[in-house]
């Protein structure tokens, strides 16, 4: 494990000085996310300029969740962007024959290959709206549910990965697992609002299928004093189980990896 | 305990089949057809700890496949197989240990990092002693010239730079057994003539064993003492060079450029042409700018000069060339030796 955590710091020292060189990349590609995160946020705004609540959750409620969501979602972004990419850059080049002979786990070497600097954009915004928010509902900042937050965004975090992890490993047999990943990866977007106003089919959906409702709404609700009961603690036991199903697929496609040609 | 050993190694590949076009292509989509490839078949073979082996054959022949699961990359579909002792996809992490890889149409230094970072990342990720790798990262900067070259990133390196550099990460962790999959590709000869060097040093110094796949009749002539050949995944040959020198080595092809005049009539000419006992006409073929016939001789029985000095007598001839055999005539050869008489008889290619 203390190898594993020295090793992230090497590849991520190695990556830093990389984005370094391509500076005005690193700057658009951490602004741009930025920039997208804010046109999100006009599409919340707007709705609230309409109605002043919805579903009896309020603006700042809303931006809550979202921040909370945003968070997640930035971790996932910024250490497990790869899982996209694993098909195209790695699978179709052969060259994730690479990490098949060397002597650490193929996935970790997969993730550390390449921080991904775009997800810093979305962690300052998420960072700033649940700050901004949170004060402005009175929510006390106790240790407790100070760490509470920090377990609801690790939860969210596995979760995304997780997810990404079950469709990414479909690369091993269909190279291409851009499309199957973003089906699912999209539904992501039901989570900004709060799982009440959908249809029962989609809350149970966001709840035990695809269950990103545990990085946004039920944390947020618990946050908010709103009952949720043991829901509030559910999600981190869901999101553990869904990693390890998926570490498991991921070890069943990398026995049918068949490399390429040559 | 052998270096390396496979026993009945197998491995079959599905592919999914797509006819061409559009209509192929939805077809495909709606009832694909799969097919069965047999990529290596039941391959037995036992390498012994310091043996350098060249491991040749044409292009698909199954080569890189027989490397890939000795290299645990790949799963056999059934067969088995060890290096040093352990199953390479089953015990992965510790067969990657002692096992160095060069795959030489790809790279596995970071293309956009200095070749000492990539070489600090590799320190790393193997778990080499500082004061050890500070020590190896010296001689091979010796050996391999890589002194002036630690700062500079991958993708500004010429072929020949990055195949030293390859070579360098393949062997930083002093691994046992070194697979070097075309390491001399692309490369001129006097890149080529290095590296060949440089691994034939290694070897006498470290004992490491060597499985070296190639194109190139050059790296195993000057490397190997035992050639393995694989032709259409299975095992074809399996022995000293020297055989295959001896009995394969004697053939030579001749190449005639013939005069334009010749060519409404190359056919004949080729069919009817009196050559040396030993030599015959392999291949004819027309051109624009000329026409081209391919003479193939047995070196034994008689002489370039005298197969080029009969055929200018019968055609005129505006250019020629010799060549020495190449591996794809070497296992034509022995798949021939049951199939042709060899004694003069022409034949088509």
């Amino acid at each position: 494990m203390l190898r594993y955590a020295r090793l992230y710091w090497l590849f991520l020292i190695q990556r830093l000085k990389i984005l370094m060189e391509y500076r005005l990349n690193f700057f658009i590609g951490a602004f741009s996310f930025l920039a997208m995160q804010s046109v999100g946020l006009v599409g919340v705004w707007a709705i609230m300029r309409q109605v002043p609540s919805l579903n009896g959750w309020s603006f700042n409620e809303l931006l809550f969740i979202y921040g909370l969501i945003t968070l997640a979602k930035s971790m996932n972004h910024m250490f497990a962007d790869n899982l996209w990419t694993l098909g195209q850059s790695y699978i179709r080049t052969g060259g994730f024959d690479r990490f098949m002979v060397r002597p650490i786990n193929p996935l970790f070497h997969l993730l550390a290959d390449r921080f991904c600097h775009d997800g810093i954009g979305e962690l300052v915004v998420g960072g700033v709206l649940v700050g901004y928010t949170s004060r402005a509902l009175g929510i006390p900042w106790t240790l407790a549910n100070f760490l509470y937050l920090l377990l609801a965004v690790l939860t969210g975090s596995v979760i995304f990965v997780a997810l990404n992890l079950f469709t990414a490993t479909s690369a091993f047999w269909i190279v291409e697992s851009v499309p199957v990943t973003l089906v699912v990866f999209n539904t992501h977007e039901f989570a900004y609002y709060p799982l009440t106003m959908y249809h029962r089919f989609i809350q149970v959906a966001m709840t035990w299928l695809i269950p990103y409702g545990f990085a946004s709404f039920y944390p947020a609700s618990y946050l908010l004093g709103r009952e949720v009961g043991v829901m509030a603690w559910v999600g981190t036991l869901v999101a553990g189980v869904l990693l390890l199903l998926a570490y498991q697929v991921w070890k069943f496609g990398l026995q049918h990896y068949s490399s390429t040609g040559s | 305990m052998h270096a390396i050993q496979t026993e009945n190694l197998t491995k079959i590949f599905t592919v999914n089949q797509k006819d061409p076009g559009l209509r192929g292509a939805v077809k495909a989509l709606f009832r694909p057809s799969r097919k069965q490839v047999l990529a290596v078949d039941r391959v037995s073979l036992s390498v012994e700890p310091g043996e350098i082996v060249g491991y040749i054959g044409v292009n698909g022949a199954g080569k890189s496949t027989t490397i890939k699961m000795l290299t645990g990359v790949l799963m056999p579909t059934s067969g088995s197989v060890r290096v040093l002792g352990r199953d390479p996809h089953r015990q992965r992490v510790a067969n990657a240990r002692e096992i160095g890889v060069v795959f030489g149409q790809r790279t596995q230094l970071w293309w956009d990092l200095a070749l000492i970072e990539s070489l600090n990342l590799i320190a790393g990720i193997y778990d080499i002693p500082p004061k050890r790798y500070r020590e190896l990262l010296e001689r091979f900067s010796e050996m391999l010239e890589l002194k002036e070259l630690l700062k500079t990133p991958i993708r500004n390196m010429s072929l020949g730079q990055k195949m030293r550099s390859e070579l360098a990460a393949a062997l930083i962790h002093e691994p046992k057994v070194l697979f070097l999959d075309e390491p001399t590709i692309g490369l001129d000869l006097i890149v080529k003539e290095r590296i060949r060097q440089f691994i034939r040093e290694h070897n006498q110094q470290y004992g490491t064993t060597v499985i070296l796949t190639t194109h190139d009749l050059g790296d195993i002539e000057e490397l190997c003492q035992r050639v393995m050949i694989i032709d259409k995944g299975g095992m074809i040959y399996d022995g000293p060079l020297a055989t295959i020198r001896q009995r394969f080595g004697r053939e030579r092809t001749l190449t005639f450029e013939v005069h334009p005049r010749h060519l409404g009539d190359l056919r004949q000419h080729a069919e009817r042409m009196q050559l040396p006992q030993g030599a015959r006409v392999e291949a004819q073929n027309g051109g624009s700018s000329g026409g081209r016939l391919v003479v193939r001789f047995d070196r034994t029985l008689t002489s370039a000069s005298q197969v080029a000095a009969s055929l200018m007598g019968q055609v005129e001839v505006v250019d020629f060339s010799l060549s020495e055999p190449d591996l794809a005539s070497i296992v034509r050869q022995i798949y021939g030796g049951a199939l042709e008489n060899g004694n003069g008889k022409e034949g088509k290619v």
